[in-house]
């Protein structure tokens, strides 16, 4: 045939809209939900921490259980809300429909503050770990140089997210089996010893005897009240992150059951890899030995101790990939959160950008590195305890969108509740629950916390320096929300909506988002 | 006749690369089908916006693909496609069985391409026909 045919034309392929089925497969399902958790970095990061809170002592174990509790719960609300809204959307866009648009906002703000405080928390155990990585102990206790690393490290990631690379299933699949074993040999080495050997670990001047594991450090009753709540609020941390597994729900193969269980299968490999390697690392050290680096409690001395060189590099690479895992799943939730705000015209139109070439939210992207370095920056000058008083804040920016999740889902469904005792029970009670354990933990934290005499660093203006980070976030974002709702009037004008009862039903397929299909 | 499939993205080099195809189009006789390409990484939440956002700008490439062709005098075929650029430019040459595959290259070097993932140069590993790239 001479010359050029046919005028632009459809493809004879059916249309495939919205979400593309089948693209996860259930093994994927459950290295996101774990991966994304970063279990050495959170136990690296938090251990310490939680066994320093006055009054814990060998509680750490049942700490890491109770904890868990509020986040299942919370993870039911994630779950629902993510079958309602088409959009696999966040707490920005189901608060926003559930609650109204300031509250919505408000989560939004709350995710974007929690990831840039944690940016500088996970920067600097990654400053800290790569000069342990290569012997260098006197680098690695110098503010100024893990400080310098950190920096890189944020700058770094940021590009990484930015160009839009991905780690292929397979590497992140390697990278987390890798995390695993490591975990599981150090847990299995350190109690064999414990048992055998009967250890003590000398640091400097100080010997660490280690201890027999024992029934009460995994009974929440053998604590008081004020310890179990203040290291729920760290513990929260570690937990942080496991909804990712539920919200890539809808692409799972078998999308009705297999998420399900992926969910099931992640949350039983974490909660077991967290009470092991607690266990584990108490055992051996007592908690003074964690408590006394907990800064570092791998590259500390425990690792090395435990596994002798250079086994316990293992452990800092470890710590280290699963940081770098981590540093995604911050980086890009928050800048897609960001970019959504935007979007909806509840942020400023730039943040809104995608990149000509690279096709991500260059813009979010690189605003939320910046503002991570400018944070931590900041940070490092301010607080003496950079890593511990960020954790708690955090805690606080968690505990409040985490929870606000757990209400939105019973009021998004109210009325649905009613009609049979599992959506009573699973979408109602549960969410609530959870929602209503961390508006506890919150309250009484903030009280516990304002108290400096309870902190590690010196208060701020008169307030504890968690809290004054925490909530004062919080605040700031108030107070944005008040001047925002001047420029962005429509999306602050928005009206409630309640979930339509065609998503409880079986065979309920998630109906797809325009644009997405063929042209 | 057959079909010429082409990876475009509005770039300069992918601009190029219509302009070759359509000349080679020509030469053969073959329809020009432009394949417009991009990927939704799941993992990270608020995926709709997103989506969205990537969908619309699709479209608008589409078009500067339509109006490009037009200032050649040359019809071409579109098609968008959700998936990584080179799955779907072989997934659409396949289905079409094209003669060739057309895409610009940037002039990354093979280091930079390996590492940061070119289109061109994962086009080698998994076309099973030939693949003609354009320098921009």
């Amino acid at each position: 045939m001479e010359g050029l045919a046919t005028a632009t034309t459809s493809s004879g392929q059916p249309d495939q809209k919205g979400l593309k089925p089948n693209a996860i497969s259930f093994i994927s399902n459950v290295v996101i939900g774990v991966a994304s958790t970063a279990p050495a970095y959170s136990l690296a990061a938090v251990l310490g921490f939680i066994t320093l809170t006055g009054g814990v002592g060998f509680a750490g174990p049942a700490i890491m259980l109770v904890a868990f509790i509020p986040m299942l719960c919370i993870a039911l609300a994630y779950n629902y809300m993510n079958r309602a809204d088409p959009d696999c959307g966040t707490t920005f866009s189901w608060v926003t429909r559930a609650m109204g648009p300031s509250l919505g906002w408000m989560g939004g703000w709350a995710i974007v503050v929690a990831d840039i405080i944690v940016m500088a928390n996970l920067a600097q155990i990654a400053g800290v770990y790569s000069f342990q990585l290569f012997g260098l102990t006197s680098a690695a206790a110098s503010t100024l140089d893990t400080t310098i690393v950190g920096i890189v490290w944020i700058i770094v990631m940021t590009w990484i997210c930015w160009r839009g690379i991905e780690l292929s299933a397979r590497t992140q699949q390697f990278l987390l089996g890798m995390e695993f074993v490591t975990l599981v040999i150090f847990s299995v080495v350190a109690l064999i010893t414990v048992y055998v050997n009967h250890p003590v670990t000398l640091v400097g001047h100080t010997a660490y005897h280690s201890v027999e594991p024992q029934a009460s450090w995994f009974n929440p009753f053998s604590i008081g009240l004020t310890p179990l709540i203040n290291g729920m609020l760290l513990a929260v941390f570690i937990y942080w992150g496991w909804d990712t597994c539920v919200t890539v729900n809808e692409e799972t193969e078998d999308a009705g059951r297999a998420p399900g269980r992926a969910a099931i299968v992640s949350t039983l490999m974490l909660v077991a890899i967290y009470l092991v390697v607690t266990t584990a690392a108490q055992a051996y050290g007592s908690p003074g030995l964690l408590s006394a680096n907990a800064n570092d409690i791998f590259a500390g001395g425990l690792a090395h101790s435990v596994l002798g060189s250079p086994l316990d590099k293992l452990m800092i690479i470890a710590v280290l990939s699963s940081a770098s895992a981590s540093t995604q799943t911050t980086i890009l939730p928050t800048a897609r959160t960001t970019f959504s705000m935007a979007r909806q015209r509840a942020f400023p139109n730039a943040l809104a950008h995608i990149h000509q070439r690279f096709q991500t939210p260059d813009v979010s992207t690189i605003l939320m590195g910046a503002l991570s370095i400018l944070w931590y920056v900041g940070i490092v000058n301010v607080s003496s305890n950079v890593l511990g008083d960020s954790i708690t804040a955090i805690g606080f920016a968690i505990a409040f969108y985490y929870g606000l999740t757990g209400y939105a889902c019973a009021i998004y469904f109210r009325r649905e509740l009613l009609k049979n005792a599992k959506n009573f029970f699973y979408i109602g009670v549960l969410p609530v629950l959870g929602g209503a354990i961390l508006t506890g933990i919150f309250i009484k934290a903030l009280i516990f916390y304002q108290n400096a005499n309870n902190d590690l660093s010196k208060p701020i203006l008169g307030i504890g320096t968690p809290v004054f980070i925490g909530i004062g976030s919080l605040l700031l974002g108030v107070v944005l929300m008040l001047i925002a709702r001047i420029p962005y009037r429509e999306y602050f004008s928005r009206k409630l909506e309640v979930a339509d009862p065609a998503v409880l039903l079986d065979g309920y397929v998630t109906p797809a988002t325009d644009g997405a299909g063929r042209s | 006749m057959s079909t010429i499939v082409v990876g475009y993205d509005a770039s300069d080099c992918a601009r190029a690369a219509l302009n070759t195809a359509i000349e080679v189009g020509k030469a053969f006789g073959d329809d020009v089908h432009v394949v417009v390409a991009y990927e939704v990484h799941r993992l990270g939440g608020e995926v709709a916006d997103f989506a969205a956002a990537l969908a619309e700008r699709a479209q608008q490439i589409v078009k500067l693909a339509t109006d490009q062709a037009a200032g050649l005098h040359a019809q071409i075929q579109t098609e968008i496609v959700e998936e990584r650029a080179a799955d779907a430019l072989v997934d659409v040459a396949d289905r079409l069985d094209a003669r060739l595959i057309v895409v610009g290259s940037r002039g990354e070097s093979p280091l930079r391409g390996a590492l940061v993932g070119s289109t061109p140069h994962k086009l080698m590993q998994v076309a099973e026909r030939p693949v003609l790239v354009v320098p921009a």
